[in-house]
């Protein structure tokens, strides 16, 4: 089904389009820069506020420890995600309207409002880390929440796609920051290094705190919003079936950098362990790291909070604006101005405004918010990846070429009975919290 | 001494913007109607949703007894 590669061409006149260059070596490049985004985004913005509490966590309650479970996590994120960016190029279209097409109206409405809860209560929790990290420098939630919802809405209603992906691009360069921060921790290197190769787990018994926060980085590292952002965006940046090989080493770049950052915070959070400080979230423990590592720990710990969450949020709620839009048959573009596609705008604004409403209503139990989440997320996420891999297999849709080769299949049922059985034991973990004791 | 030029014009390679190019025709679903599955793939999804509805169900159980509504 491909048809014309309209990409690159080789000419021989001078024209107005595109850029011109003289090697092969300097058309991959640009080439590779022009497609790159998507990928980066999908998996940087998982490292939200919640990712960051729960790597930080990691490191300050086990140390270096669990740093493995990132590496194996890598090919498993990459794995999901190529067949969205294939099934994005291949079609055009976002993952809502795929499957609201191929499966129906009851798949396709269960999936969008399970979606849209999930991301909601999701949002919730990105301004809550917000209000709680800025809170720590002394700005009041009153101030600090409406002041990153407006801001949140300013980056997507300028009518540039690009505008809003270089801006987002850049704030997940951002986190580079986590490195210097990780070498300012001072850590035991080749304690860093063994603990990333070598499987292994904390001394002591399996507790129940442990389980679960092995269950929450293995959740925390794929979301089921990835698939439904993913492949909107690439539908949106309009990705041609050329540029399936540059979208791919886009989602590996993603996440390989995504795993660094989440091992560079696990190492953040150890070396709170090792001066054996003790905290609730990373807002506290960057406040008592002062002493050992001074104001600058502090501040780039907070201001990364920050950072991960506006990364969250904007991600998130384009992933519900897209797919709302999707379903609804709305205009739903970052090309178009605001009057040209209000159903989408609405949608991405009414869920960046409720979840800052949410979060300023006092004596909120967030910790409901959280635990919700938590479990239906895992719930989601198999079930989620279950339409993707039939997508892929679908012949009549992709034909031969872009369908899943039989050990793409082998390597995705695999991944989707983990992520079943661990759904359940998230499930089991948070509905029976004295499972493991 | 003469100089020697090259009467063709030297080769190079156009970079399009995939937002600037022209647009392809993709896969599209159009006409397909509904995914063909398999039996053995349709028992599977309703089963799948009577695993969603039931998990579902189980945490809003959850949820309202740690608000205080059961117990």
């Amino acid at each position: 089904m491909q048809t014309a590669n309209a990409q690159v061409r080789e000419v021989k006149a001078p024209s107005s389009a595109g850029v011109r260059v003289r090697t092969r070596w300097q058309r991959s490049l640009l080439t590779f820069l022009m497609v790159f985004g998507p990928g980066l985004i999908v998996m940087e913005a998982d490292n939200d506020a919640g990712a960051v509490s729960t790597y930080v966590q990691a490191g300050a309650q086990y140390g270096l420890h669990l740093l493995w479970i990132l590496l194996l996590l890598l090919p498993i994120t990459y794995f999901v995600q190529e067949m969205v960016a294939r099934l994005g190029i291949a079609t055009g279209k976002g993952h809502a309207a795929m499957i609201y097409e191929r499966f129906g109206k009851w798949w396709g409405r269960f999936s969008l409002a399970d979606l849209l809860i999930v991301n909601f209560l999701t949002l919730v929790t990105e301004f809550a880390a917000i209000s709680l990290a800025l809170g720590a420098v002394g700005v009041r939630p009153q101030i600090s929440v409406p002041a990153a919802a407006a801001g949140l809405v300013l980056m997507v209603v300028t009518g540039s796609y690009l505008r809003w992906e270089r801006t987002v691009i850049f704030l997940c360069l951002l986190d580079l920051t986590w490195f210097a921060l990780a070498a300012m921790a001072h850590p035991h290197w080749g304690a860093v290094a063994y603990n990333s190769v070598v499987p292994n787990l904390p001394p002591g018994p399996l507790t129940g705190s442990l389980v679960f926060l092995i269950i929450a980085i293995i959740g925390t590292t794929i979301a089921p919003w990835q698939l439904f952002f993913q492949q909107s965006c690439v539908a949106e940046k309009r990705l041609r079936f050329s540029d399936l090989k540059w979208a791919r080493l886009d989602t590996l770049i993603g996440a390989a950098f995504t795993v660094l950052v989440a091992g560079a915070m696990m190492i953040v959070g150890e070396s709170g362990l090792r001066r054996g400080i003790v905290f609730a979230d990373p807002a506290q423990m960057a406040r008592a790291l002062v002493p050992f590592a001074g104001v600058w720990m502090r501040n780039g710990v907070l201001l990364l909070m920050v950072n991960a969450a506006v990364l969250g949020t904007t991600a998130i709620s384009l992933a519900s604006a897209w797919a709302y839009g999707e379903v609804r048959g709305w205009p739903h573009s970052l090309h178009k101005k605001l009057w040209e596609a209000p159903g989408f705008y609405t949608v991405y604004t009414g869920c960046v405004a409720a979840a800052a409403g949410v979060v300023l209503i006092p004596r909120m139990p967030l910790q409901l918010v959280i635990v919700s989440v938590q479990v239906l997320a895992g719930l989601m996420l198999p079930s989620a990846i279950i339409f993707l891999q039939l997508l892929l297999n679908d012949r009549a849709l992709l034909g031969d070429q872009w369908v899943n080769r039989r050990w793409n299949n082998w390597i995705n049922w695999t991944i989707i009975a983990v992520l079943f059985a661990l759904s359940l034991l998230l499930a089991a973990q948070v509905m029976l919290p004295n499972l493991f004791s | 001494m003469a100089t020697m030029h090259n009467s063709y014009p030297a080769e190079y390679f156009r970079v399009v913007h995939p937002l600037d190019d022209e647009p392809e025709q993709k896969c599209a679903s159009e006409g397909l109607g509904p995914i063909v599955m398999t039996p053995a793939v349709r028992y599977s999804l309703i089963a799948l949703r009577g695993y969603l509805i039931l998990m579902g169900g189980i945490l809003v159980y959850h949820v309202l007894g740690m608000v205080g509504f059961v117990r």
